[in-house]
């Protein structure tokens, strides 16, 4: 995908980027993404899988999809694919998912993380009416929206500013390593925070970032999943 | 905008002035005659004199150049009203009517009208929907409240959205005997908001520390680019926690509510937040007093144990630190108090004493402490240890805030000489640990505000 990402949604008059075109705008800014592939069918999808190096999650591509786990009864994602034919079988009922509604769809094949190996944080950008470019950070995952533990900066910051932003968070002690598992490099996290803001600071197209989860391990930051939303004009 | 015409006049007009007591146009002109400068009383149907002033029929028919005009008239006539005082040279104008952009639809048009005339002649606007603006030091009292000639000159600039919170802070500052240096109710902002008066208020010679009551505005980042700006010291009290703003689809949007922003922006750009309008005001009082602390490391000392062990706990908890004292400073307290209780920080005394005073001292020049907090009751045969907190800070350069209770009739005098010397004091154990705790803050955000600048420029 050589093309610019936010250029190629505004073609097409969306104003949702697809997960792959937001992670190539995340690894534009030096954001870390797994490896990944877009396929059309289902041999296109083995084929990615197999250059990729299995296990991949396999997950439906789409514009019309914005919450890909909870779409087609959670056909959208598939994890944990080890096998030829296992990722054969998920490509294909996410095509036939897709066929059923109507829509146009390809699938997103990518590198498999291990999600136990680290915490999950999320981290966000939007353009706010009043502050205009500000990034947050906080717990990621299921606990998001139950601890609501953030911290919210005006951006642009730096990666200094931003690790104190991660440190002003309760899940801290996660990621400083608690029961002797070791601790996640928060340097790197502090780096992708500092890129997301530099991104909704640069890209006035861009009205919200969603990076979640980055997966935070002792070997840096990953990002996992991101959704970039452009401004609605 | 230049609001020096606006908030320092030399000749004022109060256009809808009237002589029937319990008007608007009454009550705002029996302020106004306190005046330092030259006063007006504008009216087309005024007959004769009001507070001995002579009606003129228009702001344009007046000689001489009217810098702020007081417009005590209703909404529907202010868009004209402005126009007229545009053409007649006015600086700056106070509307005290509501009914605009606050009301919504016809409202915000008539807004939309009185900023157009107001930015055709480049009139800065108080208002509308405020009670307006009080300058003690120059008896300029644009203020229509009742008792607003009571208060006396200090160094806190108040900068309200609210004119209610305004007046509110004035008099609860003049009830503790503090003054202020000028009190504003920015009302809708309609051209003068915070990022217009914190500027202006940061080169006015009479403001030491500036305090603002925010609800919320339009550009948030405006304010905060303002504070930082600022070389007078800033705190701010933004109200509205409860309101999270719109819940937005996806995660982000709604992790990110109004509050969050403008707390942590303010701690960004340098400018410690408070919880209460005491708070706001103790901590102003404290920072336009005191010498811009160094770090956020308080020395302690107490002449009784609980009350210090209040403070000692709620200044941890807000930030602060108690360092350990010197070596050289504990041997000096060993010897002005043998057998003492605690002698490290908190220094509790046990008991007041003639030689507190030197207690104090010994702990305001110890190296390790960026500030000082003393607390102590008030005791009829001994007095504040006035001799020795008279100028201490300046010597020292650091801040030393007094907390103390006592019977106010028996103290009161001392009371006032302490105030007279400039110490900040505070009534209860919890007042004066709020207000050390700011100054903390202010310390370490200052440093972090100062550092963000210089990568800035790189």
């Amino acid at each position: 995908m050589s093309e610019d990402p936010i250029a190629a949604a505004q073609a097409d008059g969306r104003t949702t980027l697809t997960e792959a075109e937001a992670k190539s705008l995340l690894a534009g800014a030096g954001i870390e993404t797994p490896a990944f592939s877009v396929a059309a069918d289902a041999d296109a999808a083995v084929a990615a899988a197999e250059e990729i190096g299995l296990p991949v999650v396999v997950k439906v591509s789409s514009p019309s999809v914005t919450h890909k786990s909870e779409w087609a009864e959670g056909a959208g994602v598939a994890v944990g694919l080890d096998s030829a034919d296992a990722v054969r079988e998920a490509a294909a009922e996410i095509f036939d998912a897709a066929d059923a509604r109507g829509i146009d769809a390809d699938v997103l094949v990518e590198e498999a993380r291990d999600v136990d190996a680290g915490t999950e944080v999320i981290v966000g950008g939007l353009r706010d009416p009043s502050f205009g470019p500000v990034v947050l950070t906080g717990l990621g995952g299921i606990f998001t929206e139950v601890y609501e533990d953030t911290s919210h900066r005006i951006a642009p910051i730096d990666a200094a500013e931003a690790r104190e932003a991660i440190e002003e968070l309760t899940a801290i002690e996660l990621l400083e390593g608690y029961r002797g598992r070791e601790p996640a490099d928060v340097d790197a996290l502090a780096e992708v925070v500092a890129a997301v803001g530099d991104l909704v600071n640069e890209h006035e197209a861009i009205s919200e970032v969603d990076v979640n989860p980055v997966l935070a391990t002792e070997e840096g930051a990953v990002a996992l999943d991101a959704l970039v939303v452009l401004g609605g004009e | 905008m230049n609001l020096q015409r606006l908030f320092r006049p030399e000749r004022i007009a109060v256009v809808g002035a009237s002589a029937t007591e319990g008007k608007l146009g009454y009550e705002a002109m029996a302020n106004a005659v306190e005046f330092d400068g030259e006063v007006y009383p504008v009216n087309p149907s005024g007959e004769g004199e009001v507070f001995g002033e002579p009606f003129v029929e228009s702001v344009t028919d007046i000689e001489e150049t009217v810098d702020l005009a007081l417009l005590a008239v209703p909404a529907h006539v202010v868009p004209d009203v402005v126009e007229e005082c545009g053409e007649a040279g006015v600086g700056g104008a106070v509307i005290y009517a509501g009914g605009f952009a606050e009301a919504g639809g016809e409202g915000e048009e008539l807004q939309e009208a009185v900023v157009a005339a107001a930015d055709e002649h480049d009139v800065a606007l108080l208002g509308p929907n405020t009670s307006g603006f009080v300058a003690p030091a120059s008896n300029l009292l644009a203020s229509f409240a009742g008792g607003v000639e009571r208060l006396r000159p200090g160094g806190v600039t108040i900068l309200a959205q609210s004119g209610g919170v305004a007046h509110q802070l004035a008099f609860s500052a003049h009830r503790e005997g503090r003054g202020i240096a000028t009190m504003v109710g920015l009302g809708n902002r309609a051209n003068v908001g915070f990022e217009e008066a914190i500027p202006y208020f940061d080169s006015d010679p009479n403001t030491d520390a500036i305090v603002l009551h925010v609800e919320g505005t339009d550009d948030g980042r405006a304010l905060l680019e303002a504070c930082r700006e600022s070389d007078t010291p800033v705190i701010a009290y933004k109200v509205g926690q409860a309101d999270v703003g719109d819940f937005a689809e996806s995660h982000t949007g709604a992790l990110t509510g109004d509050h969050a922003l403008y707390t942590s922006g303010f701690a960004q750009y340098g400018v410690p937040t408070v919880e209460s309008t005491t708070e706001l005001f103790d901590a102003g009082q404290a920072l336009a007093n005191s010498p811009e602390p160094d770090g956020a490391n308080v020395g302690v000392v107490t002449a009784q144990a609980g009350p210090g062990i209040i403070i000692a706990d709620r200044l941890q908890r807000a930030g602060a630190t108690l360092p350990d004292l010197a070596e050289d400073t504990q041997d000096r307290v060993g010897e002005i108090l043998p057998g003492i209780t605690y002698a490290e920080n908190p220094v509790d005394t046990g008991r007041p004493m003639p030689e507190f005073g030197d207690v104090v001292e010994a702990v305001a020049e110890d190296d390790n402490v960026d500030a000082v907090l003393v607390y102590e009751l008030f005791e009829e045969a001994l007095g504040f240890p006035q001799e020795t907190l008279d100028g201490l800070a300046e010597r020292v350069d650091k801040p030393v805030l007094f907390a103390t209770e006592g019977p106010a009739e028996s103290m009161a005098d001392d009371l006032a000489a302490l105030r007279e010397a400039d110490v900040p004091v505070f009534t209860s154990p919890e007042r004066g640990a709020d207000a050390a705790a700011v100054l903390a803050r202010y310390a370490t955000l200052d440093d972090a505000a100062a550092d963000e600048e210089v990568s800035a420029d790189v």
